[in-house]
């Protein structure tokens, strides 16, 4: 009798033990639930790239340039020659060219023959390896340009050719949906903004031989721009 | 003449075959009945500390995990990327995960074997003499846990292709249970013919040991909070069509639409794609997949990597094509290597790649992949979604992130249901 009532004891002892803790665990989930209800998640939600260099008066003047070149919805028709840039722009070549200082690592410069608007082999390889380092960036620029040689006219349209030739390699090449919304052009001849020694420490696609301001304006200038507009 | 000591709960069927068996009687089964009521207590805490995990995690947030074979004494998972946390948040870790959310967590009832167990072999261990018949029904109660330890250490390695630290804990204090009830069974005194039926001793046996499991089983279902709908938000892809091709194409043979969005290298995104593979409900998705390494390497919005060689290993998943889902499934199996190696470079990462596709070689780093890793995290933006993986969408409305593990049964089967209910009006 001793024992059977140790027995019942025992029982309901390994009861006991066995369910306080399982109910007591699964009230304390229970009430953290309930607390945590109207808290607000910390996690960052996905977004394009705003780097620290996206300063106001930066993206402002982007914005100009970008609306006036066709990259923004409700801008004008695509690209922009020389006279609209200088006007968008409202400022220097100079300060305009500066205005890409900080875009070094991301930018790269493509080269052309005289008087000639077709890629080579090296131009391509540096213009796709440019391109497809986009990261977070929203809009690719191309600036082209042409050397003093030759007439006015007949430079900005070479500008232009050139303009066209990488954007339409870039169309050939990666077949993007977005690239209406994402590649903005400007041709600007020799008119403005020609490219200064400085820029010789840049990336560019013809790197033998000594490197002078008039082969750097043969060019096509590129770049990610990392702000959101 | 000598008389016999007063017992209980055996009796001897002459005073000669007592003697022969006194000595077992009375000395070895004590011991081997005190063992049996330690190995069951082993037992009872290791499966408490797996349950206390599981019930835990009823609060939807993300907790560290108990992963030592000397709980409280060695580190806590927070990391998740040990074999504990595999199996707890594996399909095996609970039962009836479409009725209730979470299921039940299979130690819980385990819980209350063990403490059956070890209720019995104190309960033994307080007689003066105990008989085969007792014995008996201890061998064939831990004949219960060594079973379900077999198929769980199965699963768990061929399932799993991991053994958690307390499971194995688990899984020895089965084998000990069996062994002490074995050791107690051959050191007892045969029961007398006379000694009375075992069926009846049994049953009552069984009932308590029902008592046992089911009454937590059941406190724990009135107890565990309810499943609130204000969890399930209404969040729906902006922009699901996938403009820029980068989805990986779909497997499933089911009919309903469901995108998931993981990184390679990520633990959980393992973890993730084995329950819904091994969900039944999984099977009624056609699942397409969208690659959102956490490494800085390609991910300019994440500024350490989380998983140091993801976006080399996505490269790789995009350029095999067709073969996609056997590399992501490769990926998956050597993740802590390719982890470990990512942490030296990207470079190493590749290099590690070629080595094993090289049919791969002239396509990985190249701008062409490059440009379409960089769409599929750019798909990612323009739905504007959490940056962390996994994530999941069906008919294009997310499955809260809270959900994607223990609760993912659960939800699938609301979503499912509310998705064929309301069929007409949410996009294909």
């Amino acid at each position: 009798m001793r024992l059977d009532k140790l027995h019942f004891l025992l029982a309901l002892g390994t009861l006991m033990a066995v369910a306080l803790p399982a109910t007591v665990w699964t009230r304390a989930s229970a009430t953290r639930l309930t607390e945590s209800l109207g808290k607000v998640s910390d996690v960052a939600t996905a977004s394009a790239a705003n780097e620290g260099y996206c300063s106001g008066n930066l993206k402002q003047i982007l914005r100009r340039v970008l609306t006036s070149c066709g990259l923004i919805q409700g801008g004008g028709s695509r690209g922009c020659q020389p006279l609209q840039a200088r006007q968008v722009a409202a400022m220097s070549g100079g300060d305009f060219n500066s205005l890409f200082t900080p875009l070094a690592e991301r930018a790269a410069i493509i080269q052309f023959d005289l008087d000639r608007a077709d890629l080579d082999p090296a131009a391509m390889e540096l213009l796709e390896k440019t391109f497809a380092d986009q990261r977070g960036a929203s809009y690719f620029l191309v600036v082209s340009r042409a050397s003093p040689e030759g007439s006015v006219e007949h430079n900005r349209e070479l500008s232009r050719h050139r303009a066209d030739a990488v954007l339409e390699h870039i169309k050939g090449k990666f077949n993007d949906p977005e690239l209406e919304q994402e590649v903005g052009l400007l041709w600007l001849g020799e008119e403005f903004a020609q490219l200064d020694q400085e820029f010789c420490q840049w990336k560019h696609s013809r790197t033998a031989g000594a490197c002078t301001t008039a082969e750097l304006n043969r060019s096509a200038f590129i770049a990610w721009i990392d702000c959101r507009l | 003449m000598r008389r016999l000591p007063t017992m209980l709960w055996c009796r001897v069927v002459n005073p000669q075959s007592f003697a022969q068996e006194r000595g077992r009687a009375v000395g070895a089964p004590r011991a081997a009945l005190v063992a049996f009521a330690i190995f069951a207590l082993l037992g009872v805490v290791f499966s408490a500390v797996s349950t206390y995990d599981f019930v835990a995690h009823l609060d939807r947030q993300v907790h560290a995990i108990t992963c030592s074979i000397v709980p409280g004494l060695g580190p806590r998972d927070a990391s998740g990327t040990s074999g504990c946390h595999a199996v707890l948040m594996s399909p095996y870790s609970s039962v009836f995960r479409s009725l209730t959310w979470g299921g039940i967590p299979i130690a819980l009832p385990a819980l209350g074997v063990f403490a059956f167990l070890f209720f019995r072999g104190l309960d033994l261990s307080l007689r003066r003499c105990v008989g085969r018949n007792e014995t008996g029904f201890l061998i064939v109660a831990a004949l219960l846990p060594v079973a379900t330890s077999a198929v769980y250490f199965w699963i768990s390695k061929v399932e799993l292709g991991t053994v958690c630290t307390v499971c194995a804990g688990i899984y020895g204090a089965s084998l000990g249970v069996l062994g002490a009830a074995i050791w107690a069974h051959l050191g007892a005194p045969r029961a007398d013919a006379g000694a009375g039926s075992n069926a009846g001793q049994w049953l009552l046996y069984f009932l308590e040991g029902c008592a046992l499991v089911l009454i937590p089983v059941m406190l724990y279902m009135v107890q565990k909070p309810a499943y609130p709908d204000t969890l399930a938000r209404k969040n729906e892809l902006r922009h699901p069509e996938d403009r820029y091709g980068v989805m990986l194409k779909s497997k499933g043979a089911g009919s309903v639409p469901a995108i998931e969005v993981l990184d390679p290298l990520c633990p959980a995104c393992k973890a993730f794609s084995q329950r819904l593979a091994a969900s039944d409900l999984g099977r009624d998705l056609v699942l397409q997949t969208v690659l959102f390494p956490l490494d800085k390497e390609c991910n300019w919005m994440v500024n350490e990597s989380l998983h140091p060689g993801s976006c080399a290993v996505s490269e790789a998943v995009l350029c095999a094509g067709d073969k996609s889902g056997d590399i992501l499934a490769w990926a998956f199996a050597h993740q802590p290597e390719l982890l470990a190696t990512g942490a030296h470079g990207q470079g190493e990462v590749f290099s590690r790649l070629k080595q094993e596709f090289p049919e791969l070689a002239t396509c990985l780093g190249q701008p062409l992949v490059r440009t379409r890793l960089n769409r599929s995290l750019r798909w990612v933006v323009s739905n504007s979604l959490p940056v962390l993986t996994p994530q999941l969408f069906v008919r294009n409305r997310k499955i809260p992130d809270e959900d994607t593990d223990l609760g993912l049964d659960f939800v699938l089967a609301r979503t499912l249901e509310n998705a064929t209910g309301a069929r007409g009006e949410v996009r294909p």
